[in-house]
């Protein structure tokens, strides 16, 4: 199976997309991106080309049982969780044994602490906290094993961490130094402890483990997991674009990419606006997805999607729960802090004074909209057709603050969001990498 | 001779300090019976409060009811059991006066802000110019700089001392930072040489802020990064091309300036209150 991968290299995310030779999405994937890049990239196409075959399994199944077609969706939901559960704890293993490496580091600064065994207890307790994580129908916070284990160790760390004995930072610093190294890492999951187990545990959790379809089953989930995927070409995009494992010409700037990828998800957009987590940007395309002109802050975390980030981490908040949140206030109030940090100062001072989080989350969310309408103003207005993509987007308080300033503004525009507008980027690329794919094919043809 | 108990608790942005300190009757200066320092980081500050408090009466050797004063810094509103309040500004330029009696010019580094502050021989504020709205450089920035480079707060100064080429690091966004230091990293610059080139620069803030606040002579490191001699070489470095001949002392106290500022100040209002003839009020 031949395929295109387009990858969007963010400062917080990594993404990727596959497509096939027709343009159809085939897969995506996401990680949480790190100072190794080719490991981000690697992640990501990785989860791109597992859901490629999730997606290869449900579209195999009903050909080959006679499950309708409620046990089938819950087979695949079965089997991915599975999965995940598989691969949680071979990070898990992974992490245990950087500690082992790292913990020597830190233990030298806190001689009379009981630092090594806590950390293991804290590791054993990660372990066991590892099944109900993946159980059917349990929310999560975050997917990434990053943000899955930092709040789980956290929990741990307070509970244990005691002044003097067991100092809090001690338990903290061994944690933040394992972590980084230990994400660096690839991970090898061979298919019998992953896809292979994951399998079996989907048909035992079905009940059809002993049936008799079950052997046929089986064959058709094993066959989708070893079907063969070759790259034909693959672009790089995003921040950290420089530094992907690609040549120079398989590089396009992200701003090509989101112009394109949000004209392939909606052929009449005009402008864009894509709030990243890193950089705001806003552009301007053509009938055909090319970029006319665009404006871009990139220099200061407010206005981007890391602001809403960072005061999410501040309020120990998952990111999807502060537009929820925000939507529920009464009163908004008005942030006065420009810098990031400052703004989440200001916001504990405003908690202590007994304001409401929601208030507070409403104001925010404001700040950053704000933001984004003049540098919308810059790059030449808002066309009728606007599309708005970037994890922002997936915010109900962002794009609903966004919906009443444009409408103020600008009267009434048609404002497009995909469900998978984080993936804008990737996509765009994705379609440089198939239009750079029919070019060579073309060109070796003239040449035969 | 008598003595008095006051606890001074400073609590910052990232981390929370708490002294208990006895002042004697005469000339002598106060001394810090016991100290506790406690990082922030999402913790429940108002349980973390209780805890600490009891944990530094108990290594003092002190009940809670022999502590006449309770003296707040920073936001003194999370101690519930808190006496009286003190202004930052003020309660630091008393700690490190204390600290270094031969200061005349304190620099206190704590996680947000940056203050150059001018005393007198008593530790009161003359003048004082602070950093601005913008976290680029700040305590809280190196923190976090240090957690995306995997470095503990402990290793970065010894780090940033053995640098052989400090990458210049120009404002850099304090939240935004975590890319620009991978970006370093992928580059293939050292850790050490990016922590000596963010120390350079954070010290050449310093020097300008002392400048601008007219200080001279000896200047008190107080704060969180008082304790950092990777930044204090840098402050050396740059005080050396600076036209006001300044020279810095930090104590290992110096992270409890605030705290002990305050705990002095307490002292100073009991004295006063029982010239007039009234009692510490009751939190």
């Amino acid at each position: 199976m031949k395929c295109f991968v387009g990858i969007d290299l963010g400062s917080t995310t990594t993404k990727a997309v596959v497509l096939d030779e027709d343009g159809a999405v085939l897969g995506r994937g996401i990680t949480n991106s790190r100072s190794n890049y080719d490991v981000a990239c690697a992640v990501a196409k990785g989860e791109a080309f597992t859901n490629v075959r999730f997606s290869l399994c449900s579209r195999a199944l009903p050909a080959t049982t006679s499950l309708d077609s409620r046990k089938r969706a819950d087979l695949i939901v079965d089997l991915e969780r599975h999965f995940r559960l598989a691969q949680h704890r071979a990070q898990l293993q992974a992490l245990r044994e950087t500690v082992e490496e790292e913990i020597a580091s830190i233990e030298k600064f806190y001689p009379h602490a009981p630092v090594k065994a806590n950390v293991a207890q804290i590791l054993d307790a990660m372990e066991a906290a590892a099944e109900p994580l993946f159980a059917r129908g349990t929310a999560r916070r975050s997917d990434f094993f990053r943000d899955i284990a930092a709040s789980q160790y956290h929990r741990e760390a307070t509970k244990r961490a005691c002044p003097e004995k067991l100092p809090f930072e001690a338990l903290m610093a061994v944690f933040d130094k394992s972590i980084l190294r230990s994400e660096n890492r690839e991970l090898a999951l061979p298919f019998e402890r992953g896809a292979g187990w994951a399998i079996e545990k989907s048909l035992e959790a079905a009940g059809l483990a002993g049936a008799p379809e079950a052997d046929g089953l089986r064959e058709v989930l094993r066959k989708a997991f070893a079907v063969e995927i070759e790259i034909a070409e693959s672009v790089g995009t995003g921040y950290g674009r420089a530094r992907l494992p690609f040549e120079k010409r398989q590089i396009r700037s992200e701003i090509l990419c989101h112009g394109l990828g949000a004209h392939r998800m909606f052929a009449g957009t005009r402008t864009v606006l894509d709030i990243g987590g890193q950089d705001t940007k806003a552009i301007q395309v053509d009938e055909n997805g090319i970029v006319t002109s665009f404006q871009m802050n990139d220099r200061c975390a407010a206005g981007c999607g890391r602001y809403l980030g960072y005061i999410a981490d501040e309020m120990n908040l998952g990111l999807h729960e502060l537009g929820p949140l925000a939507q529920q206030a009464s009163r908004p109030v008005r942030i006065t802090s420009t810098c990031t940090v400052f703004a989440g100062a200001e916001i504990r001072d405003r908690l202590t004074l007994g304001q409401k989080r929601e208030d507070i989350l409403a104001g925010l969310h404001r700040a950053v909209i704000l933001r984004a309408m003049s540098l919308l103003a810059r790059s030449g207005g808002i066309s009728e057709e606007f599309t708005f993509t970037g994890g922002v987007a997936k915010n109900v308080t962002a794009v609903a603050v966004l919906r009443d300033l444009v409408q103020r503004n600008y009267g009434k525009r048609t404002l497009n969001i995909s469900p998978d507008s984080i993936y804008t980027g990737a996509l765009g690329a994705a379609l440089f990498a198939l239009r750079a794919g029919v070019k060579a094919r073309e060109e070796e043809g003239a040449a035969a | 001779m008598t003595s008095t108990i006051t606890a001074g608790i400073d609590i910052g942005s990232s981390a929370m300090k708490t002294v208990v300190v006895r002042h004697g009757d005469g000339a002598a200066r106060p001394a810090i019976l016991a100290r506790q320092v406690e990082r922030l980081r999402h913790r429940d500050v108002k349980a973390l409060v209780d805890e600490t408090y009891d944990h530094t009466l108990e290594k003092a050797g002190v009940r809670r009811d022999e502590v006449a004063y309770v003296a707040t810094t920073g936001e003194g509103e999370l101690v519930s059991f808190r006496t009286g309040h003190f202004y930052g500004m003020t309660a630091h330029g008393r700690g490190g006066g204390e600290l270094v009696p031969e200061a005349r010019a304190v620099l206190d580094i704590g996680a947000l802000h940056a203050r150059a502050m001018v005393v007198d021989e008593r530790g009161r504020v003359l003048r004082y110019r602070m950093t601005s709205q913008c976290a680029s450089g700040s305590g809280q920035f190196l923190e976090s700089i240090g957690r995306y480079l995997g470095v503990a707060a402990e290793e970065i100064g010894p780090l940033s001392l053995e640098a052989e080429k400090p990458e210049k690091v120009s404002s850099i966004c304090a939240v935004l930072a975590e890319t620009d230091v991978i970006n370093m990293v992928s580059r293939g610059i050292r850790v050490k040489d990016i922590l000596k080139g963010i120390h350079l620069s954070m010290a050449g803030r310093f020097v300008k802020l002392l400048e601008a606040s007219g200080a001279e002579g000896t200047v008190a490191l107080t704060g969180g990064l008082a304790a950092d001699i990777g930044l204090a070489a840098a402050l050396r470095e740059e005080a050396a091309r600076s036209k006001a001949s300044l020279r810095f002392v930090s104590r290992p106290e110096a992270i409890y300036a605030g705290a002990l500022g305050a705990a002095i100040w307490a002292h100073h209002r009991l004295k006063k209150l029982a010239a007039l003839g009234s009692e510490a009020p009751s939190p």
